[in-house]
């Protein structure tokens, strides 16, 4: 933590402001305090309410630029940024190798060649074809065009990447990755280091931005962003340390806040995936992106999320209903317990649905593993023995794992272009909001458009906080005045805090996430149709006004204060889940990840099951091929829909044609 | 498609004997090694190295737990978020200064989060300086005696 700005102790001393004494006494005190300037590399101002009309200090930063979020994303775009001398802060709600890159294992997808003839162009091809082609082809262009330099930078910068005895960085094969688009057989495309990839890319990220002039401020967490006249500038957030609020007034300002899993009952990611950013651009009145595609992983264990391999019904393993029966067989009568992820998933709750699903509730369905020799569970699936003993109390040696559907990656987020500049679509045209970039899942580029492939995902944080780092170095230069910031910038995150922590709400965080979790389980899971989803945003409008003004906080310190860090993500939830569940009842097709009864098949401007010659193009009122953008309203929770067309065209059609599209098979 | 084709396909958990020690391909999609081509991961080569924890003084033990709740909700894999929420929601009231310092040694200065995972759950063997009383309870805490459903957060108290 060498780059924590410590000014707590500086405060302190300004005599009323005493540490650990409630947020109701921290108002009133604050009112009569002096105002104090307090230095942070010699320019962090600390004002009071006469010059900004708010009753209570605020120290106030300025940057070149500022990145919320430490992870993959925000580590390479502030790592990006300081080294090309931009004043840089990087505001964290978790220490920065605590980010939720940590959890991913498997590898980063680059076309190297390393162990077959691949080329980014077929990179392309699988990425194109994974998004059901409801991906920016000049976005996925850039990613894979992209990827086998920032690789090698990453190489450059440390990263142990496995190897194979020559040398050459070794590359193994995922689904969805295949040589000369589709035809010559399986790639091995993704790079990694052991079981390690998402901790090492942390690790070699941060070690390599301590080089630089970056300031850490780890463990604040950001409340709003900062907007004057339709132009970011900055965000405002609060120490967990000491409760002191910043607004950090910034030329660019980068969200890299992850994803949103949290939205559901079960879900691979950590607790922190909480969709912080989504919250911060919808406050802001700025849209979403495709936030009704989220991938499901078929075998999360019941109540607790954690990921349960497929390597598990590779070995022999297979799942059981209520009555004891192997349902896969009637739903994939050849691959059964072995198709692909979506097939099963679907299967299982269709299986829960019909009153077939094991458990008291019925809302879940077993893993059975037991009938296989413990030396091959213990020897082909280390882990999985400890993983079901520790999170479910089960010995898979004589029990089967209780599973159901889990949230694995959202696809949607913050629209942006190929650059990582935010955007919304206005009068059939693609705008830029100025100041404002996003990377990571927290972003849509959009280049996993309705479904995401394996070890594209790191790459996506690399290539977009890269890209991010490059576009502000292009328009921007280090230590340009920092546009101002409206004299109340930052009261309205201030009167929030205020009302939650004094608010008389009648029900606890943790009651209201569950209820949320729950509605979002049942009715925006896997299984989609008109009425369950009709039902599923009636629920979410039901909670909304118990989330955003009944909560009852029971913590009412001003450090360290978890309960109110909760509540405030909470809040962020509800955004997100809001604009998931309105999206997925409006988008009437099926497409990727999102799968609905009622419409079972893709709705593109052509039918591309058949010959397109002779027919008439849909106009594109009438199909689906568009992203949808929900504006969603944080006080009423209403949500207003738009439409953005998908980007067909690459970068440059010398070096790869776009791919029209087609029926997705595998 | 034969089975071994389809089986292929799926998750590799194939363990590969590389410079005298067992590495497993851990991708959490589906994978295959390349034919023929061990995983070699250098031992000798580490990322940059990261600045030194610095243990934080002055903290009375009220603060103290109050930010060990918080850092222990909030890690990055869900694992950990799992375990040592739960952890701390059981025994941290009742853990003395020493503990306390013990525990804040254990989930702050480690640099991966996996490595205290595999502590916890006796995948491998803690590090002399972490290899404490606290270390045990934490130990005893993921094994699960009591057979519960962890299905998350607890409440905050």
């Amino acid at each position: 933590m060498a780059r924590l700005v410590k000014i707590s102790s500086k405060l302190a001393k300004g005599g009323n402001y005493c540490q650990g004494t409630s947020w109701h006494r921290h108002l009133a005190g604050a009112r009569s305090l002096h105002v104090q300037t307090t230095a942070d590399r010699g320019e962090a101002k600390h004002s009071t309410g006469s010059s900004v009309g708010i009753k209570y200090p605020i120290i106030d930063h300025q940057y070149d630029a500022v990145v919320v979020g430490a992870g993959g994303a925000g580590l390479r775009a502030a790592f990006g940024l300081a080294s090309k001398g931009f004043k840089t802060a990087c505001v964290t709600k978790l220490f920065p190798t605590r980010s939720h890159t940590i959890a991913a294992q498997g590898g980063i997808n680059a076309a190297l060649s390393s162990v077959d003839d691949d080329k980014w162009q077929y990179h392309f091809y699988d990425t194109v074809k994974g998004s059901d082609w409801l991906g920016d082809q000049n976005a996925i262009h850039y990613l894979c065009e992209e990827a086998p330099k920032a690789v090698m930078e990453l190489e450059n910068y440390g990263m142990p990447f496995s190897r194979m005895p020559d040398g050459r960085i070794y590359q193994r094969a995922f689904g969805g990755q295949s040589l000369k688009y589709g035809e010559g057989g399986q790639a091995h495309r993704a790079c990694a280091v052991a079981d390690r990839t998402g901790h090492s890319m942390l690790h070699t990220l941060y070690g390599r931005s301590l080089y630089y002039d970056a300031d850490y401020f780890v463990e604040y967490f950001a409340l709003d962003l900062l907007m004057n006249q339709g132009r970011c500038v900055g965000v405002i957030a609060v120490s967990l340390e000491d409760g002191n609020l910043h607004r950090f007034n910034a030329t660019n300002t980068v969200i890299a806040t992850g994803g949103y899993g949290r939205a559901y009952f079960s879900c691979t990611g950590a607790h922190t995936c909480t969709g912080d950013g989504a919250g911060l651009v919808a406050r802001a009145g700025l849209p979403l992106e495709d936030m009704e595609f989220v991938q499901f992983h078929p075998t999360g264990i019941y109540g607790a999320g954690c990921l349960i391999t497929e390597g598990c019904r590779g070995e022999g393993g297979y799942l059981v209903n209520s009555e004891g029966e192997r349902f896969m067989e009637r739903y994939a009568p050849s691959a059964k317990d072995l198709a692909s992820r979506d097939v099963v998933s679907r299967a299982m709750t269709m299986e829960m649905r019909e009153g077939r699903g094991v458990g008291e509730l019925k809302d879940h369905i077993y893993l059975q593993l037991s009938h296989l020799p413990p030396e091959q569970l213990f020897s082909k699936l280390p882990g999985i023995s400890e993983t079901a003993q520790v999170f479910a109390a089960v010995d898979v040696t004589r029990e089967p794992i209780p599973v159901l559907p889990t949230v694995h990656y959202n696809m949607g987020g913050i629209p942006c272009n190929y650059l990582g500049q935010v955007i919304e679509h206005k009068n059939g045209k693609d705008v830029i909001v100025p100041g404002l970039y996003a990377a990571g899942e927290a972003g849509c580029m959009s280049v996993h458009g309705a479904n995401r492939l394996g070890a594209n995902s790191l790459l996506d944080l690399v290539i977009f906080g890269r890209a991010i780092a490059n576009i502000i170095e292009e328009n921007h230069k280090p230590g340009e005045k920092v546009p101002d910031m409206p004299a109340d910038a930052g009261e309205m995150s201030v009167d929030h805090i205020e009302t939650l922590v004094n608010n008389k709400g009648n029900t606890p965080t943790a009651e209201l996430r569950l209820k949320l979790q729950k509605a979002m389980h049942e009715n925006a899971a896997v299984f989609r149709d008109g009425p369950t989803l009709q039902e599923g945003v009636k629920k979410v409008k039901a909670i909304w006004p118990e989330i955003m003004r009944g909560i009852k906080l029971s913590d009412h310190g001003r450090v360290w204060n978890s309960d109110l860090i909760e509540a405030l993500e909470l809040q962020n939830l509800v955004i997100n889940a809001m604009a998931t569940v309105v999206g997925a009842e409006n988008r009437k097709e099926s497409r990727g990840a999102h799968a609905r009864e009622d419409y079972p098949k893709r709705m593109d401007e052509f039918d591309y099951s058949k010959p397109i010659e002779g027919q008439k193009r849909i106009p594109i009122e009438k199909h689906w091929r568009k992203h949808t953008m929900a504006y969603v309203n944080v006080n009423s929770g209403d949500v207003k829909l738009d439409y953005r067309p998908v980007i067909d065209t690459v970068l440059d059609d010398k070096k790869v044609q776009s791919i029209p599209p087609k029926i997705r098979q595998y | 498609m034969s089975m071994s084709r389809i089986l292929s396909s799926l998750r590799c958990v194939r363990m590969c004997q590389v410079a005298g020690r067992q590495v497993r391909c851990l991708a959490s999609e589906a994978c295959t090694e390349p034919p023929d081509v061990p995983l070699h991961t250098p031992e000798h080569v580490v990322e940059p190295p990261l600045p030194d924890f610095v243990e934080r003084t002055g903290e009375t033990s009220a603060l103290k737990k109050a930010r060990l709740v918080y850092q222990s909700r909030k890690r990055g894999m869900l694992e950990n978020g799992i375990l040592l929420s739960t952890f701390v929601d059981r025994y941290l009231d009742n853990m003395n200064d020493e503990q306390l310092r013990m525990y804040d040694f254990i989930i702050n200065k480690p640099t991966s989060d996996w490595d205290i995972y595999y502590w916890m759950i006796g995948s491998k063997p803690a590090p002399e300086e972490f290899d404490n009383e606290v270390m045990d309870m934490m130990k005893k805490h993921a094994q699960n005696k009591e057979m519960e459903l962890r299905t998350g957060w607890p409440d905050l108290k």
